[in-house]
């Protein structure tokens, strides 16, 4: 991890903007971001602790508690919600037992709930780890998640 | 020449400023909560907001410039529903618990309700629910209550420089936090508190126990921990006192502390306080009268004198003590005991320094404001790290960092790890090696300033004497970076003292001062060390630096004090300490000071006093050196004293009573009454009477007055006459580095919640920092498998302390470091040393230690 993060700071004129893609790869090599994975990125990248996770904590794609191994981020705003996203978070919580913000027993999923994605054309929308899933049915999403262990 | 209107009044700037700033200079109050006098402009509230003519929007005046022709409104009807409107976002989340709120009565957040707010709010929602977190020691944060203007992040990363703190989350969920969540595990400084518009963060030991308008008094005073000397104003309730806070444009410090400033005042009501003179009696120390003891002093030390001569007396005063304390105990021991036997605990750092400096480079040569500091373009710290000894001043190499100036670092200094810049590593204790090679670099470079000066010959001896090259990671760097800044500030650690040949690093760093045209600034662990030495608590200087050697001095002060004084110099602290083991010294008068405790090599340190004939001990506590006393006579604290303080600048400043004592008495006044005992007759007032007399007779302070002190800045070379002229001929002599090859060697750890052994009497420095503990580095860790909080015992040929570790990456693998403030844990005790042949400083380097867990 290091390693990729030194890589990293090469690219930037300073360290600071090198904080985000930074925490990316701590998240991905940790899962989330603990105080210790936050202070491993503020040592490499010399920056005070405090500010790395003042910058973690503000967006939501970092996450800062212990998660399942795949984050399921699905947009319930007014496309998707039009589109029947909220069927799709009931099915979520009946058949997988996940609640927004949850994780569930086999600690598979993770579920947050998203703002606009930008994919309202070809809602509903949702984004599994980095992977953007479109015109999402009842049918198909299981189908999807079944792909990811 | 900008002009511009506010509210119909014309203001003329000399400078440009904001829009803010220029209604405040003339009187015109705008409400702002994000602003902050120490720090940048944020805009982030929108309460300042004013109308600007021919501008279509309101505009946030702390951010808007002052131009040429501006026309400003500040109040206006459009003005006021804005500011309601905001006051009113604000109050949706804010508790609005102000019955309960320590800040009540002094919150910005209150007074801009109060004068603008709604008085309803519309919101039926929910208000956030955050618990209020007690998890620090010290520090009690309420978010439920915080704004978010973040004026407390903004202070602790732009003007602390700790960066401990952050905004966490955010829209309607921000709170700020430290970097744990819990404690805040960091300077302590407490500026975040003086940041807070609101009551979010608090400190504890003033929680929930007065309002701010329930204090009987506030004294301006100011902070007797260091050599910096920071102005705060004291609030009092029932002669105690509740809180210290700094104030803005008050004292050089400028609303700024330190911990220890800001936390440390609890000593004074410890319960160990010396309440009545004690006796010895046998084997135990009986309390008996002021009387009794008084005439039982005056009686042995006259019956010493009269046996073995004045020289068998020796007097050690204290950096603690005012400089009134401290002439009027000079001037005892010299006419009323008959000798010139009078030294400080300051001789082991500041005052060895501060007089060899003034000697090759002339009185005053460290009389530099330290506001000077941020101006620079390079600061070279060497031995010492400013940011715990002299917090505040450390602050300042801080803000030259951020303003880009180089910062070079030689010696232990973990506060400024991240602003250094030059990375420069000096093998262990060989520091004096690269100062040296420094010095001939610049030298050669540069060439003399005049053949005129002691020093510059000094240097071309040394020069010649001495042909060889160092070779060393970043020496090369340092020297160009050096020649390359033409205003550079060399701040000066005590550690460098401290060694056997603590004289080639001095001389090697006074000739970089003066090659370098540099401001040097020295490291002052105690408040009064500069006054220790200007008030003659030295054996060789009468008051105001004067030699004690040229008649014309002694006949001076001869007639001044109407009492011959001895011709001969005195001998230096460790001399008389040697001494009366030796059985040359028969008395010792020690006051203010613990020199068991604070000097190395506890074992031979309380032999040497213990061979005492007679052995007097003025202080506050019953320390370790007290309990050896033949007499002991209780003194008041700083806090409880009038008087004043030299700082490191050699800005003199008026220390005020603040709380009234039963416990005892002045020294001086304590002093005077043995003197007149003595047949000596000194008859003062009062500190300022004293001072009075200090300014009569010292030319260095010409007709000094305490209205004066007070009135205005009091700096060197206040109205006195200087001392021209410097040593005639000084002789260098390249010296070798011993080798240290032992495996690990032990070294004194200068804490910053720490300082003597006061600190550990204060409650609030207390629940900082409970414990000693001893520093190690990474590796030696990994070796021995240690973690955080183990227990080792460490052992030097003088002893062992079983201590508890903690591991701090910047020590060096060789070394292990250990502060000296704790009882019975105090590094010092188990160190030998060596005396420095010049300077007279006991040199501790090089002490081996084996580390075992236990
Ligand atoms: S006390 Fe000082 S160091 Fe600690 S958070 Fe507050 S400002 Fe920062
Ligand atoms: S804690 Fe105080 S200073 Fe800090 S952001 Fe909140 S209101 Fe502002
Ligand atoms: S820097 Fe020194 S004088 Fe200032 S508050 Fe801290 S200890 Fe006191
Ligand atoms: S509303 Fe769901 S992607 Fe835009
Ligand atoms: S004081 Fe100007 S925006 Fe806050």
């Amino acid at each position: 991890m290091l390693k990729e993060i030194e890589d990293i700071k090469a690219k930037y004129p300073d360290t600071r903007a090198a904080l985000l893609p930074a925490l990316y790869i701590a998240q991905k090599e940790f899962g989330w971001l603990s105080l210790d994975a936050m202070k491993a990125v503020a040592n490499a990248l010399n920056l005070p602790e405090s500010d790395v996770r003042g910058t973690a904590s503000f967006y939501s794609m970092f996450r800062l508690k212990p998660a399942g191994r795949n984050l399921i981020q699905l947009c319930t705003n007014i496309s998707c919600m039009i589109l029947g996203a909220e069927r799709l978070r009931d099915l979520l919580k009946d058949r997988y037992g996940l609640l927004p913000g949850g994780t569930t027993e086999d600690g598979r999923f993770s579920l947050v709930i998203m703002e606009c994605i930008g994919a309202c054309g070809t809602a509903p929308a949702m984004l599994v780890n980095t992977d953007l899933y479109e015109n999402l049915t009842e049918h198909n999403i299981a189908e999807i998640l079944g792909k990811y262990k | 020449m900008i002009t511009l209107t506010i509210n119909g009044k014309e203001i003329r700037l000399d400078k440009p400023v904001t829009v803010l700033k220029a209604a405040q200079q003339a009187g015109i109050k705008i409400p702002t909560l994000c602003n902050h006098e120490l720090l940048k402009p944020f805009g982030g509230c929108r309460l300042c907001v004013v109308e600007v003519e021919r501008m279509p929007k309101l505009m946030t005046s702390c951010t808007l410039m002052a131009a040429d022709g501006m026309v400003v409104r500040t109040e206006s009807d459009t003005i006021a529903d804005v500011r309601r409107a905001i006051l009113e976002f604000l109050l949706i989340n804010h508790p609005l618990d102000c019955p309960v709120c320590d800040k009540a009565g002094e919150c910005e957040l209150q007074d801009a309700v109060m004068q603008y707010g709604p008085p309803t709010g519309r919101f039926i929602e929910e208000k956030r629910k955050v618990r209020e977190s007690h998890d620090d020691p010290i520090l009690a944060r309420n978010m439920e209550r915080c704004i978010v203007c973040t004026r407390c992040v903004r202070m602790c990363e732009d003007v602390q420089g700790a960066s401990a703190i952050s905004m966490i989350e955010r829209g309607g969920r921000t709170v700020m936090e430290p970097f744990s969540s819990r404690s805040f595990n960091c300077e302590y400084c407490g500026n975040c508190i003086t940041a807070c518009p609101v009551g979010s963060i608090l400190s504890r030991l003033y929680m929930h126990s007065y309002r701010p308008w329930q204090m009987d008094k506030e004294v301006e005073t100011i902070c007797g921990y260091c050599g910096v000397g920071c102005s705060f104003v004291a609030q009092v309730r029932d002669e105690s006192i509740k809180r210290v806070i700094p104030r803005i444009g008050f004292g050089m410090n400028n609303g700024l502390l330190c911990s220890k400033g800001r936390f440390g005042y609890g000593f004074i009501e410890d319960s160990g306080r010396l309440k009545t003179p004690l006796i010895r009696k046998g084997d135990a120390l009986v309390e008996s009268t002021w009387d009794d003891a008084l005439d039982l002093v005056a009686e042995k030390l006259t019956e010493i004198k009269d046996s073995y001569g004045g020289r068998a007396i020796g007097g050690i005063a204290s950096a603690r003590c005012t400089n009134e304390d401290n002439y009027v105990f000079q001037k005892f021991m010299r006419v009323a005991c008959g000798t010139n036997n009078i030294d400080s605990i300051s001789r082991t750092g500041y005052a060895a320094a501060q007089k060899y400096f003034e000697g090759l480079l002339g009185q005053g040569i460290n009389a530099n404001i330290i506001g000077g500091i941020k101006r620079s373009d390079m600061v070279l710290v060497l031995g010492g790290d400013p940011a715990s000894v002299n917090p505040v001043l450390g602050l300042s190499i801080r803000a030259a960092a951020k303003a880009g100036a180089e910062v070079a670092v030689i010696g232990h200094a973990p506060g400024l790890e991240r602003y250094k810049t030059i990375n420069v590593l000096p093998p262990l204790f060989k520091e004096a090696d690269i100062l040296e090679a420094l010095l001939l670099e610049v030298f050669r470079a540069r060439g003399n300033r005049g053949e005129s000066h002691a020093i510059d010959r000094a240097v071309s001896e040394f020069d010649k004497e001495y042909s060889g090259k160092t070779d060393m990671h970043g020496l090369e760097e340092l020297k160009d970076k050096l020649l390359k800044s033409d205003s550079i500030s060399i701040v000066f650690g005590m550690d460098l003292v401290q060694r056997t040949d603590g004289h080639r690093a001095l001389f090697a760093t006074a000739g970089l001062t003066h090659l370098l045209e540099a401001r040097l600034y020295l490291l002052s662990e105690r408040p009064n060390e500069q006054g220790v030495i200007d008030a003659g608590c030295v054996p060789d200087m009468l008051p105001g630096g004067r030699p004690l050697g040229i008649p014309d001095f002694r006949r001076r002060y001869e007639d001044a004090w109407k009492r011959p004084i001895p011709d001969t110099e005195g001998m230096t602290l460790m001399e008389m300490i040697e001494g009366a083991k030796k059985g040359d010294m028969k008395a010792l008068y020690i006051m203010g000071d613990n020199p068991v405790f604070n000097l190395p090599d506890r074992t031979f340190i309380k032999e040497s006093l213990a061979s005492l004939d007679f052995l007097v001990v003025q202080d506050i506590f019953l320390t370790e050196t007290a309990e050896l006393a033949d007499v002991v006579l209780p003194a008041l604290g700083w806090p409880e004293k009038s008087g004043t303080y030299t700082n490191l600048e050699r800005r003199i400043q008026l220390l005020r009573k603040t709380v009234e004592t039963t416990s005892g008495m002045d020294d001086w006044s304590i002093i005077s009454r043995l003197s007149c005992r003595m047949g000596y007759d000194m008859l003062y007032t009062d500190a300022e009477n004293v001072m009075d007399e200090i300014s009569r007779v010292s030319p260095l302070y010409r007709n000094l007055s305490y209205k004066e002190i007070s009135d205005k800045e009091c700096l060197w070379p206040y109205n006195g006459e200087p001392l021209r002229g410097e040593a005639k001929d000084i002789k260098v002599i390249k010296e070798k580095s011993r080798d240290y090859d032992a495996d690990l060697y032990l070294a004194l750890d200068k804490p910053l919640f720490h300082s003597g052994s006061i600190s550990q009497r204060s409650p609030g420095l207390m629940d900082i920092s409970p414990e000693p503990r001893l520093k190690i580095g990474t590796r030696l860790a990994e070796k021995m498998c240690l973690k955080d909080g183990d227990n080792v015992i460490i052992s030097a040929d003088r002893g062992s302390i079983s201590i508890r570790v903690s591991i701090d990456p910047c020590v060096n693998g060789k070394v292990v470091l250990m502060s000296n403030n704790f009882k019975e844990k105090g590094a010092l005790g188990i160190m030998g040393y060596n005396l420095d042949p010049v300077t007279k400083a006991p040199g501790i380097e090089g002490c081996a230690v084996t580390l075992r867990r236990g």
